[in-house]
């Protein structure tokens, strides 16, 4: 296994030093169909050597956009540059990526290594040259030993890495993912996410993954594009859009999220109900409806009194902490707060109980009113 | 520019959507020089007078005032009519048996009421001579009644069209969820309101998509009443009769036109009802298991025997009269007749240009409808053009055989036509056969297309290899059990059609369909069903071979299938 680091696939050397060049920028791509909008003015610089993820809820357009880097969808407006080369208008032939499906796309009537060699074939390698290869690739994915064997009787997640395997045999500079792990049952999914980041980190080759589990993406983007109804919602890494989320649609899509309706007060203060509370700086002019979002774990419950106290509605057991139901008094708006098992022997959680609470100045966020929410 | 275009590193890329791009055209060709161009001849002759003229509807008022021919119409639908209801009636009964009671020796059953799709629709109506004609055995049955004329020309549709109704009525009946079965049950739903709510509304489209395949192919038949009408025209006979007897082809085109009408009609209808039928079945829905019923299993059974056991009475009483020296008067075995005197000869001759056709069309149509259904499936690029192959190929279902037949005289044989040197010869057959039969290969393409994973051709540009190889060394061994599916198809019906080629035909290629005709226009009734058993018999041997073909691909060839 080892010996393959040294092996040509690692044949980019742009990427693997890590140098900042950019490999794709997409500049104000929108893609129609018909009346219906599915990309809307995207423009997103990848660096070489990348690992990103296309995140968003099904029908934002992320899989359309992975299509149109691969030139299977031909976007209406904009243009795509890869390595310095205009490949807007070329065929998906012309383009230099892999690309592994959502379904895999394995040929049923192939068997292992003949799939792996599709398009090895093609380009005249010599026999000798197409076997040490196909190896040295199965050896990559850790399937060494199964050339002969036909698809169906692989298991999903060998499937799936077989697809891999074929989709580097060409050595793209670009590996396109549409959802590769979906298909798979839990288990197998954790095992191959380290896997396959363990696989494009050794390779450097520049990745894009389309999924819409935000724990996926979380775990294995360098950078994470959320996307939402066509348009890049945010690009950022994963602390970055896990703690400042740019808006209320990324803070509410990735992981749970409490908003709150308040009024903005003085520049660094809000108003719940009748309690004022300390916040970022915003500039939200005073008086004006907006919402406060704060994490459940980010809210701090103490049985001391404050100014803002909430009734215990509902106590849920998740193991290693305990998501508790508030009634903010004053309000009654919900809260969550999710009280680690051991601080909530010492809180004695029960229902009914009056409890006070706490939010952290620099953990809460703002947004507008109304603004959207999946 | 010429030299920007070249410069370009898409150039070995933009031949293979050039060459994606010709072979659609030549799809598209195919079609309406096949199709369109030989119906628009016809829809134009009918509007001709006798030198050619433009005389507008001066041809249908003529028709509408002669008594002769428009009676005709109404026993066209009166006989389609009354063999839609038998037929889908009887299939229906033996369809539920089949697939909804545990009756014994189902797949006996299923393979022995294949069998008259294997004849050509000659041969019910010369069996049905030898059982019920004057000199018949059993035309005591019959009450004084004659079997020359409705009687004859229904039952005989009804035998030659069962296997149809039945193949569609079996496949709609398959499909059924167990769990909506289980609910009623649970909720002790007797067993008559279950077969009304759940039963019934699930196979309704292919219920009502059978009905009009029945009643298409019973009102555009042309065999079952040349032989046995008698007196009684129909349609399909008057076309045939206006154009060989009388040598009037605009009265020929005209009764076309009035034939082509229900057609098309009950070919639209279908088309609507099937594009507001949706998957009723979710993925997943549990198939229903029939569980044993001694006396429910036993009565379908009974029933089912019954059906089989007239097909081969039919079928055999056509083989037991080839055989015999002079019916009724001198029984002895012989095989004189199958030496085909009556033909000067020819009898052979025409067996194996039907064999040389069949080969053809099953070859040569097979490739082209399948690779045409993956250009429109597969690729991408050039909308308008593959939607109008798609509509295109839809088309033929909604045309008689005697119509398509016509057509083709009047395309083909114009003067300055760029095709006329086609005309008399064995490619004109093969064209004719191909478009005739197109749409129910094209609709098995698709289907079988639908189920491949639609990212190959994706993934294969992805590899850098161009389509072509991926077509040929992915898309057609996957879907080879369809395409020998599609292949023995067209070379039953090739073996078997009359109508179309009827018309076309010249000494040097006529066929054992027409040889069939012939005989039993000169007399020569024996003859003519040896000739009808021997085209049985080829079909049924090329039918034994494709399932021992497909078998052996099944468990050998393609091992791929059963691993995992």
């Amino acid at each position: 296994m080892q010996t393959t680091m040294t092996s040509p696939l690692t044949a980019h050397p742009a990427a693997t030093s890590h140098s900042t060049s950019t490999h794709l920028s997409i500049d104000n791509v929108t893609k129609c169909f018909g009346s219906f909008t599915a990309l809307d003015k995207i423009t997103l610089e990848i660096q070489e050597g990348e690992f990103i993820c296309f995140l968003g809820p099904s029908g934002c357009g992320k899989t359309t956009l992975l299509r149109t880097i691969a030139g299977l969808t031909r976007q209406s407006t904009g243009t795509l540059i890869q390595r310095g080369k205009d490949i807007s208008r070329l065929p998906p032939q012309a383009r230099d990526f892999g690309i592994v499906f959502q379904s895999y796309a394995l040929f049923p009537n192939l068997t292992v290594f003949d799939n792996v060699a599709y398009g090895l074939r093609n380009r005249r390698i010599n026999r000798v040259g197409i076997r040490s290869r196909v190896t040295e690739l199965l050896a990559l994915v850790d399937l060494g030993g199964s050339e002969d064997k036909y698809p169906a009787a692989l298991s999903g997640g060998q499937q799936q890495r077989v697809a891999l395997a074929r989709a580097l045999a060409m050595e793209p500079g670009l590996l396109l993912l549409d959802e590769p792990l979906s298909a798979l049952d839990a288990r197998v999914r954790t095992h191959l996410r380290s896997q396959i980041k363990a696989l494009q980190a050794r390779l450097g080759v520049t990745t894009i993954m389309v999924t819409h589990d935000q724990e996926e993406a979380l775990t294995m983007a360098d950078r994470i594009v959320v996307m939402n109804h066509g348009v890049i919602e945010q690009v950022g890494t994963p602390a970055e859009i896990y703690h400042q989320p740019a808006s209320a649609f990324v803070a509410s899509f990735i992981g749970t999220m409490n908003f709150l309706e308040v009024t903005a007060g003085t520049n660094h203060r809000v108003q719940l109900g009748s309690t004022h509370c300390d916040c970022q700086p915003h500039h939200y002019a005073q008086g004006l409806p907006i919402q406060l979002a704060i994490r459940p774990e980010a809210v701090a419950l103490s049985r001391t009194q404050s100014e803002l106290m909430g009734e215990v509605t509902g106590i849920e057991f998740l193991g290693a902490f305990q998501r508790v139901a508030l009634r903010v008094q004053g309000t009654g708006q919900t809260l969550l707060a999710d009280v680690p098992s051991r601080d909530s022997t010492a809180l004695v959680l029960q229902l009914g109980q009056v409890l006070s609470i706490h939010f952290p100045a620099d953990a809460a966020r703002l947004y507008p009113a109304g603004s959207s929410q999946p | 520019m010429r030299a920007i275009l070249f410069s370009r590193p898409t150039a070995k890329l933009s031949l293979e959507a050039l060459v994606r791009l010709l072979m659609l055209l030549a799809g598209v060709a195919l079609l309406v020089i096949g199709l369109l161009f030989p119906l628009f001849a016809m829809l134009v002759k009918s509007l001709q007078g006798r030198s050619g003229d433009f005389i507008g509807l001066a041809n249908f008022v003529q028709y509408f005032q002669t008594p002769a021919l428009v009676n005709s119409i109404t026993n066209s639908f009166r006989m389609a009519l009354t063999t839609t209801v038998v037929v889908v009636g009887l299939a229906f009964l033996c369809a539920y048996g089949v697939t909804r009671t545990c009756m014994p020796g189902k797949r006996l059953f299923r393979m022995l009421a294949i069998l008259p799709i294997l004849a050509p629709s000659l041969l019910p109506a010369i069996s049905l001579v030898y059982l019920f004609g004057n000199q018949g055995f059993l035309r005591e049955l019959l009450m004084g009644h004659s079997v020359y004329g409705p009687i004859g020309i229904v039952i005989g549709m009804s035998f030659w069209i069962f296997p149809h109704a039945l193949m569609l009525l079996t496949t709609a009946l398959t499909h059924s969820d167990a769990r909506l079965y289980e609910a009623a049950d649970v909720l002790g739903t007797p067993k008559w309101r279950i077969f009304l709510t759940i039963t019934l509304p699930g196979v309704r489209y292919g219920l009502i998509s059978c009905l009009f395949v029945v009643f298409t192919l019973a009102i555009t038949d042309f065999g079952v009443p040349k032989i046995i009408g008698g007196q009684f025209s129909v349609l399909a006979t008057d076309v045939y009769r206006q154009v060989v007897g009388q040598q009037n082809f605009q009265m020929g085109a005209v009764v076309s036109v009035i034939l082509l009408l229900p057609a098309v009609l009950s070919f639209m209808v279908d088309r609507w009802i099937q594009r507001r039928q949706v998957a009723q079945l979710s993925a997943r829905a549990v198939p229903w298991q029939p569980t044993p019923s001694p006396l429910r299993d036993w009565l379908f059974a009974l029933m089912c025997y019954a059906v089989a056991g007239v097909i081969l009475l039919v079928i055999g009483t056509a083989i037991y009269a080839s055989l015999l020296q002079f019916w009724p008067y001198n029984r002895t075995f012989t095989l004189q007749h199958y030496t085909f005197q009556g033909l000067a000869g020819g009898g052979w001759e025409a067996w194996l240009n039907s064999l040389k056709l069949a080969f053809s069309v099953a070859l040569v149509g097979t490739l082209v409808i399948f690779f045409n259904a993956w250009l429109i499936e597969k690729s991408d690029g050039y909308q308008p053009l593959r939607q109008g192959l798609h509509l295109m190929a839809m088309l033929p279902m909604a045309v008689p055989g005697m119509v398509l037949g016509l057509a083709y005289i009047f395309f083909f044989n114009q003067a300055g036509n760029p095709f006329n040197w086609m005309y008399g010869t064995m490619a004109i057959l093969v064209l004719n056969t191909l478009v005739h039969f197109y749409t129910v290969c094209h609709l098995t393409s698709v289907t079988a297309l639908k189920q491949l994973d639609p990212e190959f051709e994706a993934v294969g540009a992805s590899l850098k290899v161009p389509f072509w190889t991926t077509f040929r060394r992915v898309t057609l061994p996957v879907s080879l059990p369809a395409v020998l599916d599609i292949s023995v198809y067209l070379f039953v019906n090739a073996m078997t059609t009359v109508s179309a080629v009827v018309f076309l035909y010249n000494s040097d290629t006529r066929l054992a369909s027409v040889a069939v005709l012939h005989l039993d226009e000169a007399g020569y009734f024996a003859s003519a069903a040896a000739m009808a058993v021997l085209i049985f018999l080829t079909s049924l041997g090329v039918k034994l071979l494709h399932a021992a073909l497909t078998h052996a691909l099944l468990n050998n060839a393609q091992r791929w299938r059963q691993a995992g």
